[in-house]
């Protein structure tokens, strides 16, 4: 191997669009694991916005255990220190570019994470949300308030939307795309009704949906142009209380008021590996068990991942 | 495209353009493999390279190779397993070697040989630590006041 000369090659004076060309096959792990830190012009190069329009913590999940108080996790000491000094650095390299924002949904993320995120992406457009087990009420419109340009969220199933919702029609103008993974009930729809009216598109895959939510939905929300309902389990309320059954499948009527959407997404097939799933899961998806990153999928192109 | 229709017929005789080296060597270079650089390309649609073109920026040892690069790159027939493992080649050469090969590449706008040298550059850094990329690239380290401070906050677990 030839050294001499090798003293000669100034790789600090590399144009910085080739050293970002370099950069750009770097995961989020690789781009904060040092080469911010070796010199100045390889920093600069590593807070160019190029690298930084999407941040991907999707590999990232907590160290956790389960227990049975408030919160209902433990995450483990360590397991959110990393995260910490993960997002420290890629917030500080990012200086504000980044537009979307990719959580997994076993992340559970403090509050103080999620604000100190939030603070610092004002740009956002799309948010993939972490885990809220340990978010307050506050911390989640906290977030809200500080991404006036979302329009896409990928959130878990809550029991209690209004606060949330509301918050979005507050703020955030521009919000048209939502993905809840999680039971859908009437509750959640009349309250999707009332403060998203003009959303376009919305994703309940893989999950139970009751079928007077669903028929909300297709009634009122008239700008909605792509539903996606595969996998999912769909339930009609009956007369006695004890009694829920399942849809097997869609029904004209149905059928009918879907018509004037542009794409509605259906797939309720004995035969389709995700329905089983679905169906032995009763609902609540046990994404763990399966495919790594699974999850990420969805029929609705401008949902997936 | 190029005016050059002679690539198919083996009868007629293939075009050629010359490079001049830093160092004054000469290299010639079939027309159709030039194309692959935008800047060669460029200077061929605008009858520029009837002379030798000078490329004062890259000496004769680099230029050879990148002559070799391009020739290769545009036979016909080549299976992409074959080619992969011939660039796989191409690229283990040591650093400072590589540094030139982007800094040939990215003059003459070669993009297939400017994403894989870069490529390679990616995999060697990956993974190291900052100490062993100032040894290995012999980087000096040297930040501004502010950037020590970014530096020093970034190292510590608590949000501050």
């Amino acid at each position: 191997m030839e050294e001499s000369g090798a003293t000669m090659r100034k790789w600090e004076d590399l144009d910085t669009d080739i050293l970002v060309q370099i950069f750009q096959t770097f995961d989020i792990f690789e781009l904060t694991s040092g080469i911010a830190h070796v010199c100045s012009a390889w920093r600069m190069a590593c807070c160019d916005p190029l690298l930084w329009k999407t941040l991907d913590l999707s590999a990232l999940e907590s160290n956790f255990i389960r227990i049975p108080l408030e919160p209902y996790v433990y995450v483990h000491c360590q397991s959110d220190k990393e995260v910490t000094r993960l997002l420290k650095i890629a917030l500080d390299l990012s200086r504000g570019s980044i537009q979307t924002l990719i959580f997994h949904f076993n992340l559970y993320l403090s509050d103080e994470q999620l604000t100190y995120t939030a603070e610092r992406c004002p740009l956002v457009k799309r948010i993939v949300m972490p885990a809220w087990n340990r978010i307050k009420k506050t911390g989640i419109c906290r977030a809200i308030n500080m991404w006036p340009h979302l329009e896409s969220m990928t959130m878990p199933s809550i029991a209690n939307p209004p606060y949330l919702l509301e918050e979005i029609s507050k703020n955030c103008k521009n919000f048209s795309k939502l993905k809840i993974m999680g039971p859908f009930d009437i509750f959640f729809a009349s309250s999707l009704v009332l403060y998203i009216p003009k959303l376009k598109v919305l994703s309940l895959r893989c999950s139970v949906i009751f079928k007077d939510a669903l028929i909300t939905i297709l009634d009122k929300l008239q700008d909605l142009e792509v539903l996606n309902i595969s996998h999912c389990i769909l339930i009609e309320a009956c007369p006695s209380p004890l009694l829920k059954r399942v849809v097997k499948e869609i029904d004209p009527f149905i059928m009918d008021k879907a018509n004037r959407l542009r794409e509605f997404l259906v797939c309720m097939n004995d035969s389709c590996v995700m329905c089983q799933r679905a169906r032995s899961d009763e609902g609540l998806m046990r994404w763990y068990k399966y495919e790594k990153g699974l999850w990420k999928s969805d029929e609705a192109r401008s949902l997936a991942l | 495209m190029s005016s050059s229709s002679s690539s198919s017929s083996p009868s007629c005789p293939k075009k050629m353009i010359t490079l001049k080296s830093s160092d004054g060597e000469t290299f010639e270079i079939e027309e159709i493999a030039a194309l692959q650089s935008k800047t060669l390309e460029s200077m061929i649609d605008e009858n520029c390279a009837s002379t030798p073109v000078p490329l004062p920026n890259i000496t004769g040892k680099i230029l050879a190779k990148v002559v070799e690069y391009c020739t290769k790159h545009a036979e016909v027939g080549a299976d992409a397993e074959s080619l992969r493992a011939w660039d796989a080649e191409f690229v283990s050469v040591d650093h400072p070697t590589l540094f030139d090969y982007i800094l040939a590449a990215n003059f003459l706008e070669i993009p297939t040989l400017l994403n894989l040298a870069c490529q390679s550059v990616a995999d060697m850094v990956k993974g190291k630590t900052p100490d062993e990329i100032h040894k290995i690239f012999n980087i000096k380290s040297t930040f501004t006041p502010e950037e020590e401070e970014e530096l020093r906050r970034e190292n510590q677990w608590a949000f501050d």
